[in-house]
């Protein structure tokens, strides 16, 4: 019986009201028993998710005297979420780990050369650092929230986890705008090369040729796995966002079971998200030698290039040639 | 993990936790007001809390090092009269803990008693003297404003009289203050002063005291318990009384009574019954007369009760006969299967009660349902005794006792009426001479074919209500009986909002000469209109910055002594009024034995100044020791009985509900059930009071075989005088002393002397000793031949909806009445012919929230009230809001059907009102058709919450009997705006 | 050692405010928070209660668990109470809350609520009994003076009860024997996970 419900109901109540009116009557007398007829609790809560009446202050979503759900929120935020994030980022630690172990830092095959290639160009490098950085800052202040209290609190104490989670959640609430920026920009500006095509099936069938050495399947400036971690970016960012603003403005055209909603979504998602992050990031700094020049300095190995994204560096030397070309056939003239 | 050092076994009090001492330095008032952040007006505090903001407690630190001192005032909100105990530190009132000692409210209260600690702290109220001068508000000394203001009062008199000067009194006065006043009115000579009484229950006092000698509840809230039927029919006090309500709901729990509600609305108290009965607003009489209807024609009434104790029963019985259940249902809509099961539950289950308020009173029909409601209660024999009674549950907080005091244009305190005798009892009580006090009034010359008064007659004639004060301004001057116009208006505590036909009351308030308002806040008057001159604001401060007494409904009189001193530059009323009798010349000759301070009389001085004079309604007992002994040792009084077991009291009841018989040496103990039999008159028992002399047409107006309990007279009898004394041989009782005083009084016509002049008390010491009431033994009276209806008949309200039963039961045809012409005749004739009932189809009535009171301008300004009613509404019925497309919340236009008269409100829209009927509260101001008037204030003195006063869409409608206004039976439309 | 609760006995609640008002007033609560309120279900219709509502104070209260912060504690009574100086304001408690009970000095602004605000059950906070930072933050400390809360104290018509929750509990079942109807322990289930039965 939510406040839209029952707006709801007595739009209908009201409907019906008109189609009975056929004689003005102005009242009618009925044999009505306030005492005996009284609302009782129980009934109310075995028929409905929560009790809710008029209140005269302004302040409607007082109107809701109980919502038990909130007892399912808790059950769902202290034990689902807890252990999906628990379980997804201590696997995927775990997970990385062993892959290190066993892979150890994938290198260069042939050895770096001493010729770069431009991967990213300073705005695709800035789009994907404004994002990152927020997306860090995001992570751990979300994580905080969900499992400071029995990581940190026993470490800082009371008052000095406190600050820190105070801090923690200003940085949340006001780095969710440029991340949500970021997001977008990086949406137009890689979503032309994350199309899925057919080359990424055979990536994928081979693994990204990550387990062994010696074989890159062919990639474009984007390989599956890279795509996939765009769609995930892409998309768990968005629902993120959606969630978030949710909880950022309370009762904005939400009810508090939409908030609750939007809080379980948005922290089991954020688990999922973060571990497959630190994959990402994995694979982006120590895990892959090379890897890191594309962010950093947006010049990468022509080498690494040539093992990891051999049908883009094809491309752009292909273009490369088409324009050496035009420009000498232009000087000739 | 947190530690928390304590649990709840901690004993330690208040007090000592306090004198322990956390902080140091010391906060006066002025500097504690100024720290605790009340110059945040609370709207403006909402937008003003900063980021990551903790709850600013907006007090406090309170210094713990000072001791506390604890106060007991009385709640002023209400009649039920709920004790308020404070805590009180240099001066500051710090806190409010439940008088849990109280027999009446027992540590409870309601929003507004939970709150009244904020009063005293309003920021909003008015800080000193104000007058409006070319429309804006300039700050006066009280000095200035009190000769500015007498000077113009004694030109306006010597220009256009005395009567000139309207006097509008307060419910909220104490019994002094009130007191005081009506003398002052007579010292000034006009009984053209009045007070909310008017507005509320003058017709219940009317109508009661007309049927079995007095006009007040019978029994007392606390007696309810004893009841085994319960009808509440046209009040609603879960809203309006909640502490009642507990004594309500516990009969109803413990004596599983049956609880009716009778109303046009499903209230907050209807959701409590057992049974509740929807009916048409203004068909009260139908709906009694239905009810008697069945109980005559099963043989369900008290034959013995009629036979010993009613006069005229036979007559009501024809009109009731006209009242068959086929017409009570055409009329008011209630099956006669259910009336017929409400009536045979009444009159067989109990002892049964009958509970009114203003849905009964508020009517042209006033008076007449009164009598009629009455009537039900002596037909099955339930008056006098326990459980039973006509419990009418009175509004201010002291209604009853500005009643009492006289603050009426038809009495002098203690309704001694007008007539010679009372003024020449009141003139040897205030030992002044009589004929000064008739030099006062003006000569009426002869106008609009009435004959001219002398001053004589003019003393002895009835002023003009509060009702009609608007209209005595504007109407033409020979339409008004009095030497000429209203020209000023001197209000004492009284809103503007409360009265009907506001668009009118514009032009009346524009046509006064000098408009004063003495008042805690800026009432409406303050603002209606378009005044720009001749507004004086007098800052008056509330009854916890003084003391005094006041009595609750059930005539219990409780005193109250100063909380804190008067806030800001504001004065008590007793101070005031003294200062005004001063510049206009008579203090002297009014305080004359009352004693003054530092222009200040002493309120325990006026008390027993009343005790000295108000012998009729037995005000003599209740001394202010006496008094002050109660509030004491409330502890030892009965939760049901309201007797005190124990203590110094032993054997009162609590608070000497009146009467309370001679001087308070004779030690009687008040009367708990009015008119009770079955105990001895000097336990508080009584009979019907023969108040219309012994018999009439040949029938004795004497009760038959009917007597209190010890009673040495086995039978009826007519009040006491030193004559009748004589034929019993009782004036040997007499002491000397008291000989000599009757004597003195009596001059050569001793015998006539009466127990309700004897100003020794001595006739009143020696009925107690032969155990007979001092006012008689006679029958009530089911017939008032003295009436304009003697046996209530029916009469549609002015604005009917039912235009075709106004052929069959019009109202009384036009009229004049206490020097007005009453037009409603002629008024409700054009309403059905005009149609009004098609263009205004909804039924409007109006009523209280539990949040306000009154006018609402003191509870609007308090900002935990406030808060909880911000915005003024219409409630709407689900049908008649999806007929017009309204939906909750939205703003609509109400409107009435005289002078194009609009309101703009919100709707709710519920099923609390039935189909075809809408409801409105009466508490918002500052609204006026449509336009918001905040900036009409002074400033900072605007109550938090504005809105439309219901008075801005009411209309025309007179009782005939005591002028009261018609609010709660209008017509209006109702649209979205 | 006493286990103190709320309980509210809808037929008698009149919805008066008294104990929205007596709040209010004992601890300066500004407007906007509610630490009590009053509801009213099926308003005027046959079988409308009113039910005052604040914290309840539950047993393994579903706010002191979903606290990121764990600013909660329960006292020895049963109390629920907060710190205010740890409290970060991210609004957890109100989600869990079946009652509605934690109110923000800012809501529905973007940024921040503000420490959140409750019910105390006139038991102040951590600081020390009836102590100016106490009385600034929390309110009153009526439970260390040996009195209950006010809102109970002050209730019109003894609806609202506060106090040891067997004797409550008790006054509640007299009460529903004796006038033979009752429409529940409202929020007892929810926060006990137990009720009165009659």
């Amino acid at each position: 019986m939510t406040d839209r419900n029952s707006n709801w109901r007595n739009l209908a109540l009201a409907l019906l009201g008109l189609a009975l009116i056929t004689v003005a009557q102005p009242m009618q007398a009925q044999t009505v028993t306030p005492t005996a007829s009284a609302a009782k609790e129980e009934q109310l809560l075995s028929t409905m998710k929560q009790i809710d009446g008029r209140i005269s202050i302004p302040d409607q979503k007082a109107s809701v005297l109980m919502q038990p759900a909130g007892q399912e929120w808790r059950k769902v935020h202290n034990t689902t979420m807890f252990w999906v994030g628990a379980v997804s980022i201590l696997g995927m630690m775990l997970a990385l780990t062993l892959f290190y172990t066993i892979r150890g830092r994938i290198m260069i095959d042939s050895g770096p050369s001493d010729r770069t290639i431009l991967r990213f160009n300073g705005f695709e490098r800035f789009v994907h650092w404004l994002t990152a950085s927020c997306f860090i800052v995001l992570a751990l202040s979300g994580l905080n929230v969900s499992f400071g209290k029995y990581l940190l609190l026993p470490l800082l104490g009371a008052d000095s986890f406190s600050a820190l989670s105070q801090l923690a959640k200003y940085a949340h609430n006001f780095l969710a705008f440029p991340f949500i920026i970021g997001l977008v920009f990086m949406f137009l500006v890689w979503v032309k090369d994350n199309i899925p095509e057919g080359g990424d099936l055979d990536w994928l069938k081979a693994g990204g040729g990550l387990m062994g050495k010696g074989h890159h399947p062919p990639a474009k400036k984007f390989n599956a796995g890279q795509k996939i971690i765009f769609w995930v970016v892409i998309g768990g960012g968005t629902v993120l966002s959606v969630t978030g603003l949710m909880l950022l403005f309370p009762f904005t055209g939400t009810v508090i079971a939409d908030m609750q909603l939007g809080q379980t979504v948005h922290g089991i998602l954020s688990g999922l998200i973060i571990a497959v992050m630190m994959a990402h990031i994995y694979i982006g700094s120590v895990g892959m030698e090379g890897a890191i020049d594309a962010m950093n300095t947006g010049e990468v190995d022509l080498n690494w290039a040539r093992e990891h994204h051999s049908l883009w560096v094809e491309e752009v030397e292909a273009q490369e040639r088409e324009a050496d070309h035009k420009a000498k056939s232009v000087a000739a003239e | 993990m947190l530690i928390k050092r304590k649990s709840g076994e901690a004993t330690r009090t208040r007090l000592q936790a306090m004198a322990n001492g956390l902080s140091s330095g010391v906060l006066d008032r002025r500097s504690f007001l100024t720290q605790s952040g009340l110059a945040l007006g609370g709207v403006a505090a909402i937008g003003s809390i900063q980021l990551g903001a903790v709850r600013q407690a907006q007090a406090g630190p309170v210094n713990r090092a000072a001791p506390v001192e604890i106060r007991k005032n009385i709640c002023t909100h209400c009649s039920v009269g709920c004790s308020v105990t404070a805590e009180v530190q240099n001066g500051v009132w710090i806190g409010q803990e439940p008088s849990w000692d109280s027999p009446i409210n027992r540590g409870t209260h309601c929003a507004k008693g939970a709150s009244v600690r904020e009063l005293v702290h309003g920021d909003r109220r008015i800080k000193y003297p104000m007058k409006l001068v070319n429309g804006e508000w300039q700050r006066l000394s009280w000095e200035t404003a009190i000769s500015e203001i007498s000077g113009k009062m004694t030109e306006i008199r010597d220009k256009s009289g005395a009567d000139s000067v309207f006097m509008l009194g307060s419910a909220k006065m104490s019994n002094e203050g009130a007191y005081l006043f009506r003398k002052f009115g007579a010292f000034w000579g006009t009984n053209s002063i009045d007070h909310q009484a008017r507005i509320c229950h003058s017709t219940t006092v009317a109508g009661v005291a007309n049927t079995w000698g007095y006009g007040a509840q019978t029994n007392s809230y606390n007696d309810i318990r004893n009841a085994k039927t319960i009808i509440i029919m046209g009040g609603n006090p879960a809203e309006a009384h909640p502490v009642s309500l507990q004594h309500v709901l516990s009969g109803k729990e413990i004596n599983r009574a049956n609880l009716f509600v009778i109303d046009p609305r499903f209230t907050r108290t209807a959701a409590h019954a057992t049974e509740f009965v929807r009916i048409r607003p203004g068909t009260d009489i139908p709906i009694i007369w239905g009810m008697l209807h069945h109980i005559f024609a099963n043989g369900w009434e008290d034959k013995d009760f009629i036979a010993k104790r009613v006069y005229g029963m036979d007559e009501v019985r024809k009109e009731v006969a006209k009242w068959t259940p086929e017409e009570v249902e055409r009329v008011t809509g209630v099956p006669g299967e259910q009336l017929k099961r409400v009536a045979q539950t009444f009159a067989t289950q109990k002892p049964s009660t009958l509970i009114w308020c203003m849905g009964a009173t508020q009517k042209t029909v006033g008076t007449a349902n009164v009598r009629a409601y009455c009537t039900l209660l002596l037909a099955t024999g339930n008056v006098g005794s326990q459980g039973t009674g006509a419990n009418i549950f009175r509004g201010h907080c002291n209604v009853q006792g500005a009643t009492d005091m006289g603050l009426d244009v038809t009495n002098l305190p203690l309704y001694y009426g007008l007539v010679e005798g009372a003024w020449k009892h009141w003139s040897r009580v205030w030992e002044v001479e009589y004929d000064y006090l008739q030099s006062r009034f003006d000569e009426v010359p002869a106008k609009g074919g009435r004959p001219a008064r002398t001053r004589k007659q003019n003393m002895e004639t009835s002023g003009i209500p509060s009702t009609r004060w608007f209209d005595a301004a504007t109407l033409p001057s020979e339409d008004v009986d009095q030497r000429d116009n209203v020209k000023a208006m001197f209000i004492m505590g009284h809103g503007g909002n409360t009265v009907t036909r506001m668009p009118e009351m514009s032009k009346g308030i524009e046509r006064l000469e000098l408009l004063v308002v003495c008042d805690p806040h800026p009432t409406t008057f303050a603002i209606h209109g378009e005044r720009k001159n001749g507004t004086y604001l007098l800052p008056i401060c509330t009854q916890f910055e003084t003391s005094g007494s006041r009595t609750a409904s059930n005539r219990s009189i409780q005193w109250g002594e100063k909380v804190v001193e008067p806030i800001f530059e504001s004065k008590d009323d007793f101070e005031v009024i003294y200062r005004f009798a001063q510049k206009l010349g008579f203090a002297d000759k009014m305080f004359k034995n009352i004693k003054v301070e530092n222009n200040h009389p002493v309120p325990e001085d006026i008390l027993r100044e009343i005790n000295r004079g108000g012998w009729s309604t037995g005000y003599t007992g209740q001394s202010p020791e006496r008094l002050k002994t109660h509030m004491a040792n409330q502890k030892d009084f009965d939760l049901v009985t309201l007797r005190a077991k124990d203590g110094p009291a032993k054997g009162d009841y609590y608070g000497l509900p009146w009467p309370c018989w001679g001087t308070p040496e004779v030690k009687h103990p008040g009367t708990h059930i009015l008119y009770n039999t079955n105990l001895n008159v000097r336990d508080g028992g009584g009979a019907f009071r023969p108040r219309f002399g012994v018999e009439y047409q040949g029938k004795t107006l004497l009760a038959e075989g009917s007597y209190s309990l010890g009673s040495e007279l086995t039978d009826g009898y007519p009040e006491f005088t030193f004559g009748i004394f004589k034929r019993l041989g009782w004036d040997a009782d007499l002491t000397e002393s008291e000989l000599a005083t009757i004597n003195k009084i009596g001059g050569n016509n001793v015998d006539a002397v009466s127990w309700a002049i004897d100003l020794s008390g001595g006739i009143q010491r020696v009925c107690l000793k032969h155990g007979v009431s001092p006012f008689g033994n006679g029958k009530a009276r089911a017939i008032a031949w003295n009436l304009p209806d003697p046996v209530p008949v029916h009469r549609e309200p002015i604005y009917s909806p039912r235009p075709d039963l106004v052929a069959k039961y019009p109202t009384r045809p036009d009229g004049r009445e206490l020097r007005m012409p009453n037009r409603g005749g002629s008024v409700q004739k054009a309403a059905v012919d005009t149609g009004v009932a098609k263009k205004f189809p909804i039924v409007l009535t109006s009523g209280r929230l539990v949040e306000y009171e009154g006018g609402g301008e003191e509870t609007r300004s308090n900002k935990w009230l406030a808060e909880l009613q911000q915005d003024m509404f219409v409630e709407i019925n689900t049908n008649d809001a999806a007929e017009r497309g309204i939906r909750e919340g939205q703003w609509v236009w109400v409107k009435g059907p005289e002078s194009d008269s609009k309101a703009k409100v919100k709707a709710l829209v519920t099923d609390r009102v039935g189909r075809g009927v809408a409801f409105m509260p009466f508490h918002f101001g500052g609204w006026f058709q449509g336009v918001d008037q905040r900036a009409k204030y002074p400033k900072g003195t605007d109550p938090i919450v504005l809105g439309e006063a219901v008075n801005g869409v009411t209309t025309y409608g007179y009782d005939p009997v005591t002028g009261m206004q018609e609010t709660k039976v209008t017509l209006c439309q109702i649209e979205a705006a | 050692m006493a286990r103190m609760k709320f309980l509210c006995d809808a037929d008698r609640c009149i919805e008066c405010n008294a104990c929205v008002t007596a709040c209010k007033n004992e601890h300066e609560v500004p407007w906007g928070i509610n630490r009590r309120r009053v509801v009213t279900i099926n308003d005027g219709k046959p079988g409308e209660r009113s039910v005052s509502m604040a914290c309840m104070h539950c047993t393994d209260a579903p706010c002191q668990a979903v606290c990121p912060v764990d600013c909660f504690l329960t006292t020895a009574d049963g109390v629920v109470l907060h710190s205010k100086d740890l409290c970060i304001g991210c609004g957890y408690c109100f989600y869990a809350c079946p009652f509605g009970a934690p109110q923000y000095p800012k809501t529905g602004n973007f940024g921040s609520r503000g420490k959140m605000d409750k019910c105390t059950y006139c038991a102040g906070g951590p600081e020390a009994d009836n102590s100016p930072e106490e009385y600034a933050k929390y309110g009153a400390n009526r439970l260390a003076q040996g009195k209950l809360p006010i809102c109970a104290e002050m209730c019109s018509t003894k609806a609202l009860l506060a106090g040891d929750s067997e004797m409550i509990a008790t006054i509640y079942k007299e009460r529903v024997l004796k006038r033979g109807y009752g429409s529940g322990a409202w929020g007892w289930k929810v926060a006990y996970r137990e009720t009165i039965a009659v």
